[in-house]
């Protein structure tokens, strides 16, 4: 079964991780670990691709997957590129948080998929998705942090550069969503874009981070505005990547994941 | 920090200004919508479409040429003024985004403000104005005197003016219609959403429309409310021959499973007739590791649905099987007395003439037995101007991915947190 194979997967990424945390200063086996209970999660994702027999894309479970598996691999990067060690740990936490949410809410894995979602379009726009929001969530928690320190008075101008950076990669593929949608909606339905709730949470999220960053662009020495736009942005996300699956207009929306796929 | 002690309105503006400004049309919108009512306002269509798009171009290279000089290009070109003018539009979507966009009959305080359909209401046209005026400012800043560094931002800020500006006048020509097509005739009509008939300059003849579906379900539900039982997940599992699987707390295993079948006396047989439904044998093994055994159905058009009973409050039952795939094959006949076979798929439009005809839906209630199609025919003339617009954004996105931000970083660096 499916679910033997999942904590099977996340076991290992658990236990990797948690290993990983203890030995920091083994960069080499640390870092090992760290790809090792990457890999994990991403094995189990292509098994379950195959024995969907579809992309496993259509659920709120199966995104959520997919989080837990970009999170971390965006955390490495980071981690590698500026050298940020509480970057890594932090999306491993959040990785290892989604996985857990899994764990306590098995989502009904099973091979539907309506025809409008059987398009070549389905792939680039729900990873592009993920890996937004992934870069995104990860520029949350700089923000986050920012306003920590800024609230002790410790405030460094590094970190700014640090969410600006993960803005620009995250705003870049959130475009690109948004566009690849739209794309796909003419191809399926002959229109780009019907103001579908999920359609305009998206949009609305759009414009949250491009005030972030023509705010940041005019204003570079002001931080604490820019970081409280940055937090609120991503409140925006987290409506337009769930929270609209709440609201009652959503209902006969084409981007409401299933509970019973 | 210096505390900014600029009056109001003395230049050069800011954002105060800026968002006076933006708010301030939106208050105007509304109070138009309120009054005057925007049903007096029809789609625009060719040539007014064109006409209105080119007088307000010229306006715009007209107000560049004039102002140019002057503070106030300055701050219409500058990044205030933008943040000001999607702030007032973010606020608008976010209304959209929380209250039900549907038509409403009576003419509360909701319609007239013509929150229930904003995409078509004053604020909103006028909010889009100003932020295509806004961004022309800066598009044509940046593209007097050219230079080769700004291709970037070039590309992703004269896309999405490109974008917004044909989507947005390109809308009244924009046609859907529908055509219901049933096998072996041909037909030549269309009709909108209100149920008006047109004739097409093309004809179409479903030859056959083919269904495929997945195999259905097995659920429970509650026998009171009929409403299906949730209390684990998942749910639904789907049937497959010789499946065992647990539902909930029961144990079910399918002995027996036909695609389409018949009842004939106490068991049904694999049979292949109009209607023909599926049906599986099951057993179900209780907690008390009782077993009740018999036959499921979901039935179809013309047989009946048989559930089974496992006490007295829940049933298994067999889910309706969803749509797989569909298609129609069709010859298209064209004016100039061209014949075209064609298979007609969802997410595979085909383009004739400049129409683009759609799979959109077949007669439900009869799954896999539907003789009928239906299909969408569209057309859009402005598609052309919307795709180069949309594909100059993902130029800019792809180039924004590449550089990131390297801009400023200096500044950000030395300067100081307020």
């Amino acid at each position: 079964m499916i679910w033997n194979h999942f904590l099977l997967a996340a076991g290992v990424s658990a236990s990797t991780w948690l290993l990983a945390a203890f030995i920091p200063k083994r960069e080499l086996i640390r870092n090992g670990l760290v790809l090792l209970g990457i890999a994990s999660i991403a094995i189990f994702i292509g098994f379950l691709w195959i024995s969907l027999e579809r992309p496993p894309m259509r659920t709120l479970g199966e995104t959520r997957l997919w989080y837990a598996f970009f999170l971390p691999v965006i955390g490495f990067i980071t981690y590698w590129r500026w050298r940020y060690n509480w970057m890594l740990y932090y999306s491993l936490a959040l990785s290892l948080l989604f996985l857990f949410i899994n764990y306590i809410h098995p989502e009904n894995f099973s091979k539907t998929l309506m025809p409008a979602l059987q398009s070549p379009w389905f792939v680039p726009h729900v990873v592009v998705y993920i890996f937004a929001y992934a870069f995104l969530a990860a520029s949350s928690l700089v923000a986050m942090r920012g306003l920590y320190q800024e609230y002790k008075g410790q405030l460094q101008p590094k970190i700014m550069l640090m969410a600006d950076n993960l803005v620009y990669l995250g705003f870049a593929f959130l475009t690109l969503g948004l566009l690849f949608g739209a794309l796909w909606a003419k191809e399926a339905w002959g229109h780009y874009w019907t103001w579908d709730p999920k359609e305009t949470w998206a949009f609305i999220t759009w414009l949250g981070y491009l005030v972030y960053i023509h705010r940041r662009l005019h204003m570079p020495s002001k931080f604490k505005s820019s970081l409280w736009i940055l937090a609120l942005a991503f409140v925006l996300l987290l409506i337009c990547w769930f929270g609209v699956n709440y609201l009652p207009s959503a209902q006969f929306s084409v981007h409401t994941y299933s509970q019973q796929a | 920090m210096t505390k900014n002690t600029k009056t109001l309105w003395q230049s050069p503006w800011g954002y105060s200004e800026s968002f006076l400004l933006a708010f301030g049309l939106l208050l105007i919108g509304f109070a138009l919508e309120f009054t005057v009512g925007s049903a007096s306002f029809g789609s625009l269509v060719f040539p007014q479409n064109l006409i209105l798009g080119s007088v307000y171009i010229l306006l715009i290279a007209m107000v560049y040429v004039l102002i140019r000089k002057k503070a106030i290009f300055k701050f219409l070109s500058g990044i205030p003024a933008s943040i000001g003018a999607i702030a007032a539009l973010s606020f608008l979507v976010v209304i959209m985004g929380v209250t039900s966009q549907t038509p409403m009959e009576n003419r509360e305080l909701v319609s007239r403000l013509g929150l229930n359909r904003l995409t078509s209401s004053i604020p909103f046209l006028i909010i889009n104005f100003y932020l295509l005026f806004v961004l022309g400012m800066v598009v044509i800043q940046k593209l007097f005197p050219l230079k080769l560094k700004n291709w970037g931002f070039i590309c992703s800020h004269l896309g999405l003016w490109i974008t917004v500006f044909a989507a947005g006048l390109g809308s009244g020509d924009l046609q859907r219609l529908r055509m219901d097509l049933n096998e072996n005739q041909i037909e030549g009509r269309a009709y909108d959403d209100k149920g008006n008939y047109m004739d097409l300059p093309l004809a179409i003849k479903l030859n056959d429309f083919k269904i495929e579906e997945f195999h259905p379900k097995l659920a429970v539900i509650d026998n009171t409310t009929g409403s299906l039982y949730e209390a684990s997940k998942p749910s639904l599992i789907m049937i497959e021959d010789g499946l065992k699987c647990k539902l909930h707390d029961w144990e079910i295993i399918v002995d027996e499973f036909f695609v389409t079948s018949g009842r004939a006396g106490d068991r049904y047989y694999f049979l292949v007739d109009l209607g023909a439904a599926p049906a599986a044998k099951v057993r179900v093994i209780t907690p008390a590791k009782d077993t009740i055994s018999g036959w499921i159905s979901c039935g179809s058009f013309n047989r009946p649905h048989e559930s089974l009973k496992i006490d007295e409050r829940f049933s298994v039952l067999m889910t309706v099987p969803e749509p797989k795939k569909f298609s129609s094959e069709v010859s298209i006949y064209t004016p100039d007395g061209q014949k075209q076979e064609q298979t007609l798929e969802v997410n595979k439009p085909f383009t004739v003439n400049g129409w683009k005809i759609y799979q959109l839906s077949y007669d439900e209630k009869m799954g896999i037995y539907s003789t009928k199609s239906i299909v969408e025919v569209v057309k859009d003339p402005w598609q052309i101007f919307v795709y180069i617009g949309v594909f100059m954004m993902m130029i800019g996105s792809v180039y924004m991915f590449w550089r990131g931000n390297k801009v400023k970083n200096e500044e950000t660096l030395t300067g100081v947190s307020n």
